[in-house]
């Protein structure tokens, strides 16, 4: 026997309290790590270079506002714009069964390649799109959830505004982090709403980064006193104050995993400290054999640790293999595209594990130490 | 005597305070033990025998006084240089064996020799030569649990020596034992102080048991009787 031999037969001395005290670690740390996946899905930033150069225009008053389509040619003559589409969630549902969960997006589609190069669509598919006001392209992950192929024709109905539109599907694409989408006409938009001049924003793009300060510090001041005020923002920063209306969510979020933290921590140090007050003569007749108090403090601190790390590595490579191996969109019902648990969250797992490991001890060892020997000896005899 | 002594206990007191009341525990207590010497120590309960046992085996600390153990002043170390101490020169038994009860006979023995600078090769000799000694060679595997009363505490006299301390200190050590397997951990514990040359500090309040040790002394209330 050695050291770490006697520090696992301790620890397995008591089979159901080992299990428990596992058990409630792993699953606290897989919650915890699911959270931490949450999270970041939440407020995930988009990190392609194209990115960085698009600009997003929207009413200053709230995303759900609309502005002018009159705005296009003031904002076209501003230097440093490459190109830019008008953009509106159509809020569409399939007509009658209105079972639908994708964004629809009606946008100026000879627009859409140079803003989002990162789109893939067969030449084909792509020109007889752009030749068809009344098509659309569908997003490669729908196509597949939907069962819907280049040909297929349905109505599309607004929830957002008063109108219906007959769809057929021009092509498929693919190639973003999320193709899940169905991008039709604006124009078919307008028709069908008897041109009445709004869009929901603007997406351009800058010919470089540098000119992008200038380019939004322009257009927020072109319609600054106008009965649409605008806010300019880029893509980054326009998706976090997207996010932000998750901000509630984050918050809860975070409260939880405050309080699985504290649970656990609670639990797994009221059985550490069951487990060394059970052990209280023992550990005072190892005194009396010769274990100086920081051997015991180490004993106590393995055996807790050991829990901890079990439960780590069950609870966070548990959580690991959970998400990798599922079907995202599938089971979330399509919220959610992927959902990745990084090295990071695995690193924090381990670290909230380790400091698990040395919190929960800490009470016992202390006693421990400070027990004398004639003391744990008295309580025997 | 004819030997030196090992044990040098000079005005030796331990005081406990309980609010007013004072506790002698041990009042002005001087006696020298020779090396070799199986000493019984004996007196009615609470006069003070376990707390004398557990100075002079640096396990508890007097009010005032000096325990010199093979010319060391116990009382003069700290805690931790006391734990090594202990490792190396002193040897516990107890009334109630204390045997880890997950660990077999062999690994409780083995106990004390982890905190040694040995081999595992090292230990399982001296493991062995302590189990033989107590004639339990045969029973290593066994946990507490499977054994009886009497072969847990030579399972636990077996850990006491295995470190081959020069004292060795039991508190009732037959207190818990019917009279064969009292005899038995009688005759080992003589044999440890003869032949092994060991010196051998017995409580006890079993005159019989005294009877073994090849001296007596009485404590009560705290102080030796002359
Ligand atoms: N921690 C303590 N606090 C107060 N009194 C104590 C303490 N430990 C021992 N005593 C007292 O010291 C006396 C001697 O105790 P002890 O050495 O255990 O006696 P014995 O072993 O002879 O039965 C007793 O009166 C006991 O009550
Ligand atoms: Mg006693």
């Amino acid at each position: 026997m050695s050291i770490p031999g006697f520090v696992i037969r301790n620890a397995l001395r008591n089979k159901r309290r080992l299990l428990l005290s596992v058990l409630s670690a792993a699953v606290s740390l897989f919650l915890l790590v699911s959270l931490m996946v949450l999270l970041r899905e939440f407020t995930q930033p988009p990190t392609d270079a194209d990115a960085a150069l698009r600009v997003a225009v929207r009413n200053k008053v709230s995303l759900m506002s609309l502005i002018p389509q009159r705005q296009r040619a003031i904002i076209e003559r501003v230097p440093g714009v490459d190109v830019m589409t008008p953009f509106i969630f159509f809020g569409g549902k399939t007509d009658p069964d209105g079972g639908i969960r994708f964004g629809t997006l009606a946008i100026e589609p000879s627009k859409l390649k140079r803003l989002f190069p990162e789109i893939h669509c067969a030449a084909a598919e792509y020109e007889s799109w752009l030749k068809d006001r009344t098509s659309c392209i569908v997003g490669r992950d729908t196509a597949q959830q939907y069962g819907y192929k280049v040909g297929d024709r349905f109505t599309l109905v607004s929830g957002i505004f008063p109108c219906k539109l007959e769809m057929r599907v021009a092509g498929i694409y693919f190639g973003t982090v999320d193709d899940r989408n169905l991008f039709l006409h604006h124009k078919y938009l307008d028709e069908a709403m008897h041109d009445w001049g709004q869009t929901g924003m603007w997406w351009l793009k800058v010919s470089s980064a540098e000119v992008m300060p200038q380019v939004i510090d322009e257009i927020n001041k072109a319609f600054a006193n106008t009965a649409n005020e605008v806010r300019a923002e880029s893509e980054r920063a326009f998706q976090a104050s997207f996010v932000s209306m998750w901000g509630g969510i984050k918050f809860l979020i975070g409260s939880i995993s405050g309080f699985v933290l504290l649970t656990l921590v609670m639990v797994t140090a009221s059985t550490m400290s069951m487990a060394v007050r059970e052990r209280f003569r023992e550990l005072a007749i190892l005194k009396a054999l010769g274990f100086r108090r920081r051997d015991l403090f180490a004993l106590i601190l393995a055996e807790s640790f050991g829990l901890a790390a079990l439960g780590a590595l069950i609870g966070a490579g548990g959580a690991w293999a959970f998400y990798t191996g599922m079907d995202v969109p599938r089971a979330t019902h399509g919220i959610f595209v992927t959902l990745e648990v990084t090295p990071q969250m695995l690193g924090t797992a381990a670290l909230v594990a380790a400091m698990l490991g040395i919190v929960s001890c800490l009470a016992p060892a202390i006693a421990v130490a400070r027990m004398s020997v004639t003391e744990g000896l008295r309580t025997l005899d | 005597m004819q030997h030196e002594p090992i044990v040098t206990i000079r005005h030796l007191s331990k005081i406990y305070r309980q609010g007013e009341m004072e506790i002698a525990a041990l009042d002005d207590v001087s006696l020298d033990i020779a090396r070799g010497e199986f000493l019984s120590l004996m007196g009615p309960s609470g006069s003070g025998k376990s707390t004398l046992l557990h100075i002079i085996a640096g396990v508890d600390r007097p009010t005032s006084g000096s325990c010199h153990v093979g010319g060391i002043d116990v009382t003069d170390l700290d805690e931790s240089q006391l734990a090594d101490w202990r490792n190396q020169n002193v040897g516990f038994v107890f009334q109630s064996f204390n045997l880890i009860p997950v660990l077999t006979a062999f690994e409780n023995v083995e106990l004390p020799l982890l905190l040694m600078d040995l081999s595992s090769s090292q230990r399982r000799e001296l493991v062995n030569t302590a189990l033989e000694l107590v004639g339990l060679a045969d029973r290593r595997k066994h946990l507490p649990k499977q054994m009886s009363g009497g072969q847990e505490q030579r399972v636990a006299i077996a850990r006491a020596i295995a470190t081959d301390p020069r004292l060795i200190v039991a508190d009732e050590p037959t207190g818990n034992l019917d009279s064969a397997s009292a005899d038995t951990v009688l005759e080992i514990l003589q044999t440890l102080s003869g032949e092994a040359g060991k010196t051998v500090i017995m409580v006890t309040h079993d005159p019989r048991a005294a009877s073994h040790g090849s001296r007596t002394i009485h404590l009560e209330k705290g102080k030796l009787l002359p």
